[in-house]
């Protein structure tokens, strides 16, 4: 190979190697603390709740009220099941306001025929500055239900609204779309009974596909068949099981899915609600309050419960799989850049110093260095330099060992709340995980870089996701 | 590389033995399980002792027994649940707990306290767990007092009131309300001698009890130098709602703190008190939107001559005070009153 600034290409490219591999390395190390420390919290966190008696909280005149706020665009096929299924939760004092953030479909004429719905005018203090309110609903038959028509402004702005009309002392966050299980907010809630500090808090995920869904619940959990579903479900188990729930006793959780999340209203709306003009204004907003904890004082915690559990569908296609993922990029990149100030700061103690610089240069770096190890290693075995056992080496510490941890993921799982019960089901997920790093895994590294790419050029849009609707309902939806 | 291997290996191995085990366990323990779980049913609902199913359900592993006598705990009260009690003592889950709530471990001692507690045992050792070192334990021994309402008892919770851990301060003042009426004396007199944090959780207690048996207590807690003590406070004068309360509130009107102000305003509105009217109006102009939104719906629900100081105000000089009188006159009688 050439030269190049007086070092051999060949040289180069087998010091990169080195560099790539040691890199793979210290992340694999990290990994392996977040694991252990969260088969620590998840020991601590099956203890403290082993026949536990919530059902008191359902009589107890001081459960908080919660406020679900419930986005919806162009969801006339699915809203009724789905919102049916959130009057059904189980807890005292709710609220649930639906925001049909411009509709172009009829789903607020749904709404107004199946709920009983009657305009009425409400006192609000509009401390966000939103789109304007078209019109403001109460159900006669349910009077816990309140629909809120707006023009379009995006899911941030949506929220904002609701934030605006909701009565309660926390919000529950969610998609229109996702299937809280029913007892889900009495868990979630746990972590706001138990300390003053706590400002938000975040379930598990889980994928619903594959699935049997009857009238808005899971009754029956099954692995989905398709490979690119099957992955999501090891994906979705890693990232909460053991991500998450590893963060949460290191004190670094910045992450509350967007999809399920309960907060402290107050706080939020003093820290000025969901920004409009980034993709991810769930990390953004909890990022936030984080950061303003630090520099205003007051409640700043962010806890993740492992147990309540919210339903999600995925995508089956590449190309939508490839949207998201890029979108969840680049909103990654976005919130860091936002808050770069705090990066390496000993003003923000564990998440300037340990949580945003692993976010930085793990998780928002980590498919470039990937890239640059794949086609480093792939010139390397065309030009010779690198001989077959340094490839398998490579290959064993980037994947191998995330294969490995992927695998204890799945022990944590089926220690803990083992969701899937068949052997067909416990066969299929180890095989998606291991079938992951051939391929998938390479995918999503393209995509994220599509994202990071997209980002610095300044793309904002979200692109389409189609979503195939959960069994039995068939009716294919659409969200912008 | 060996070590990669290696780990892929031991997961592997540990993922599907787990499987197997559990599969061959469930089958295992289920037979044993279903005719346990009959043999219990049988014996909480006939009230005759079978000496066979006694041993069936001794036989049965430890931790299936408990939770087999904790989930049908849940559902029974009265004679069924002294019979489920007897049952415990006979296949010696009582004794296990005990000795549980005596470990050094907090998460057995959690245990012990949690099995005790749903079967609402009248246990002196579950007693002790209200002082714990673990705040878990200490809330668990806190919803076994809520069943257990003798004095001692209740003056050890209303101490509790104090208590630094959140969770075990919401289990406490969870569990006074469920004893009811009978801790109302008591929590009188303790929040006449106390202030800060225990008086500030004694008075949301207070609030739901709503006796005017605190009103002296409340009187005196809405001069508090404390903030969230004098909210409290508001609050249940608001709920109290008899006369010297509502003249309290009146004055409470124009407290420093725009939350007192806001509550204040609440209690005049759902006690109906006229005579505060114009007060309330005055409350319109006030620099804090909720305390402007809490004075314009405390008009309106008093009704006529609410309505009167409300239509004044849309003539008023303050536009704010006009803004919000216009959109209180706006509303609809149920968005009113919800």
């Amino acid at each position: 190979m050439n030269e190049f600034l007086g070092i051999n290409g060949g040289q180069l490219l087998v010091w990169g190697q080195f560099v790539v591999l040691v890199y793979f390395l210290v992340v694999n190390g990290w990994y392996m603390l977040l694991l252990v420390s969260s088969l620590l919290e998840m020991r601590r966190h099956l203890l403290l709740i082993a026949d536990e008696a919530r059902h008191l909280l359902l009589s107890s005149t001081l459960s908080p009220t919660i406020s679900i706020l419930a986005p919806a665009f162009n969801e006339e096929s699915t809203i009724e099941g789905s919102l049916r299924a959130l009057l059904a939760l189980q807890y005292p004092n709710l609220e649930v306001i639906v925001i049909s953030d411009g509709s172009k479909d009829q789903t607020v004429q749904v709404l107004i025929e199946r709920f009983d719905l009657v305009a009425v005018k409400t006192i609000y203090e509009q401390r966000i500055k939103t789109k304007p309110v078209r019109a403001l609903y109460r159900s006669a038959t349910y009077p816990a239900l309140v629909v809120v028509d707006k023009d379009n402004g995006g899911k941030a702005d949506a929220l904002n609204v609701g934030l605006s009309f909701a009565k309660g002392a926390l919000v529950c966050a969610m998609d229109a779309d996702t299937l809280i299980e029913a007892d889900g907010l009495q868990r979630m809630i746990r972590p706001f009974l138990y300390a003053t500090d706590v400002v938000a808090t975040g379930g598990t995920i889980r994928v619903v596909n594959g699935s049997e869904v009857k009238s808005g619940r899971v009754i029956r959990t099954r692995v989905p068949t398709n490979a690119l579903a099957g992955m999501q479900v090891v994906e979705y188990l890693r990232a909460f099981l053991f991500g998450r729930l590893g963060w949460n006793r290191l004190g670094g959780n910045i992450i509350i899915s967007g999809a399920f999340g309960l907060f402290r209203r107050e706080s939020v709306l003093s820290a000025g609600g969901y920004l409009h003009d980034t993709v991810g204004e769930d990390m953004e907003l909890v990022l936030r309050l984080k950061r303003l904890s630090y520099e205003r004082g007051g409640p700043g915690k962010i806890a993740f419960v492992p147990d309540p559990v919210a339903w999600t569908e995925v995508p089956e296609s590449l190309k939508v799989l490839g949207r998201q993922r890029d979108r969840w990029h680049r909103g990654l990149a976005d919130v860091l850049w936002r808050h770069r100030g705090m990066l390496l700061n000993p003003r923000y103690r564990v998440t300037g110093l340990v949580v945003l610089p692993y976010y930085a240069f793990v998780e928002l770096l980590a498919p470039a260095i990937e890239a640059i190890g794949l086609i480093s290693l792939a010139l390397g075995l065309i030009y010779g330099i690198v001989d077959w056992n340094f490839a398998a080496l490579f290959y064993l510490t980037a994947y191998g060992l995330g294969t490995a941890l992927t695998a204890f993921t799945l022990i944590l799982e089926d220690l803990s709340f083992h969701r899937y019960e068949t052997f067909r089901d416990r066969a299929l997920l180890f095989l998606w995980a291991m079938l992951e790093n051939l391929g998938y895994r390479q995918m999503t590294v393209y995509w994220r870089l599509r994202g990071l790419w997209k980002f610095l050029r300044g793309r904002k849009d979200w692109g389409a996701m189609e979503r195939k609707g959960f069994k039995p309902l068939a009716a294919p939806t659409a969200r912008a | 590389m060996t070590v990669e291997i290696a780990l892929l290996v031991v997961a592997v191995i540990i993922y599907f033995s787990h499987g197997l085990w559990l599969f061959i366990n469930h089958r295992r323990i289920q037979r044993s399980t279903e005719a346990a779980r009959e043999s219990l049913a049988r014996l909480v609902t006939r009230g005759t002792i079978n000496v066979e199913d006694v041993a069936l359900l001794r036989e049965l592993r430890h931790d299936v027994q408990e939770s087999m006598f904790l989930e049908m705990s849940r559902n029974l009260t009265g004679a069924g649940k002294e019979r489920l009690r007897f049952v415990a003592r006979e296949v010696s889950l009582l004794d296990r707990a005990r000795q549980l709530c005596a470990s050094r471990r907090w998460t057995r001692r959690l245990r012990g306290a949690r099995v005790l507690a749903r079967m609402d045992v009248a246990d002196p050792l579950v007693e002790i767990l209200l002082a714990d070192p673990h705040p878990a334990v200490r809330a668990q021994a806190a919803e076994w007092a809520a069943v257990q309402p003798s004095v001692p008892i209740i003056t050890t919770m209303l101490t509790m009131l104090a208590d630094p851990a959140t969770q075990a301060r919401f289990a406490v003042q969870d569990a006074l309300l469920r004893m009811g009426g009978i801790v109302a004396e008591p929590l009188a007199a303790f929040l006449e001698t106390h202030s800060g944090l225990p008086a500030e959780s004694g008075l949301r207690v207070a609030e739901s009890l709503a006796s005017t048996g605190f009103r002296p207590a409340a009187l005196r807690h809405s001069g508090s130098e404390d903030a969230g003590v004098r909210i409290a406070a508001t609050k249940l004068l608001g709920a109290i709602g008899d006369a010297p309360s509502a003249e309290r509130l009146t004055e409470l009107l124009k407290d420093p703190d725009s939350r007192v102000r806001a509550a204040a305003a609440q209690g005049l509105g759902r006690i109906q008190h006229w005579q505060a009217a114009s007060q309330l109006a005055e409350g319109l102009r006030d620099s804090a939107w909720h305390v402007r939104r809490e004075a314009g719906l405390a008009l309106r629900s008093i009704g006529a001559p609410g309505a009167l100081f409300l239509r004044r105000a849309l003539k008023g000089d303050d536009a704010f005070a006009a803004d919000m009188a216009q959109l209180v006159l706006d509303l609809p009688a149920a968005a009113a009153a919800g």
